[in-house]
């Protein structure tokens, strides 16, 4: 397990988060394929913090931590929003939600 | 040795479990497959010696995020119908071929072509040093970040609960 190996890995998990969004019309997968590229993220600060010359700086983990507060910051307001929308709408799709104005 | 094992055990589970969270028509096992990866992910954390941030990670993740996602998706889909809608193959393919494209052309030639260190350190078990980051040099960032969630959270009650509470009490 070398630092290259985990770096491949995050690429693989955010190129399938990348995916997720791309090709998903349901706001809620869109939203969770999101958190799949923050993870990837994640992943890269704890390994470049593991490889890195001074690791007791602990620069890696609170970085990840303070990603993690604001992930679930984000998915907490995007969920809200997504239910305000079905309210609104009646749908998730997202080729579907194209208006701002009333219908 | 075992190390390697258990990285290409859990890089195959994340992976695995990510393409599913993403592919399956089905939301709620697209979600569950999801948790998979967030644990598969924090299992990586473990192994990179970050426990603190691994044992958020399940916290975090898997408990509050999997479960708001299972809610909103109750709450929203008809999950027994048509539990996913997923863009026609072509959508697909072109969605594949970008993120293929990105994956090969971005990120790969930029973890080939810098010098990574080789060696890792080694690291002590770091929750207590943590704390102490958290409350010396960093405490007007945790200040600024509980400051984050309190209106998040108050935001995501207010846009979920939607129309205009005042107006319930005015005459139709």
């Amino acid at each position: 397990m070398t630092l290259e190996h985990c770096l491949i890995l995050s690429a693989v998990l955010f190129c399938i988060g990348l995916f997720g969004v791309l090709t998903r019309r349901n706001a809620i997968v869109v939203l969770f394929s999101i958190e799949i590229m923050l993870n990837a993220a994640n992943l890269n600060f704890i390994a470049f913090w593991r490889y890195s010359e001074n690791p007791t700086l602990l620069h890696g983990p609170l970085f990840a931590l303070f990603a993690i507060a604001v992930a679930a910051a984000e998915v907490a307001v995007g969920l809200a929003l997504v239910i305000a929308v079905y309210r609104h709408f009646k749908t998730v799709d997202l080729e579907k939600l194209d208006t701002l104005k009333e219908e | 040795m075992s190390l390697q094992i258990t990285f290409w055990i859990l890089a195959t589970v994340a992976v695995s479990g990510a393409l599913l969270a993403v592919r399956l028509r089905n939301l709620i096992h697209g979600v569950f497959s999801l948790m998979i990866f967030f644990g598969a992910l924090a299992g990586m954390f473990l192994l990179l010696m970050a426990e603190f941030i691994a044992a958020v990670q399940i916290l975090v993740y898997i408990g509050a995020v999997g479960i708001l996602l299972l809610f909103a998706i109750m709450l929203t889909e008809r999950v027994a119908e048509d539990g996913g809608r997923r863009i026609s193959s072509r959508g697909s393919f072109w969605g594949m071929a970008a993120a293929i494209a990105v994956f090969v052309a971005l990120l790969l030639p930029a973890i080939r072509q810098t010098d990574l260190p080789k060696t890792a350190q080694t690291v002590q078990p770091s929750v207590e040093k943590l704390g102490q980051q958290l409350m010396d040099p960093y405490v007007v960032t945790l200040e600024v970040m509980a400051l984050l969630l309190t209106a998040a959270l108050i935001g995501a009650v207010a846009v979920s609960q939607g129309g205009k509470p005042k107006n319930e009490d005015e005459p139709k």
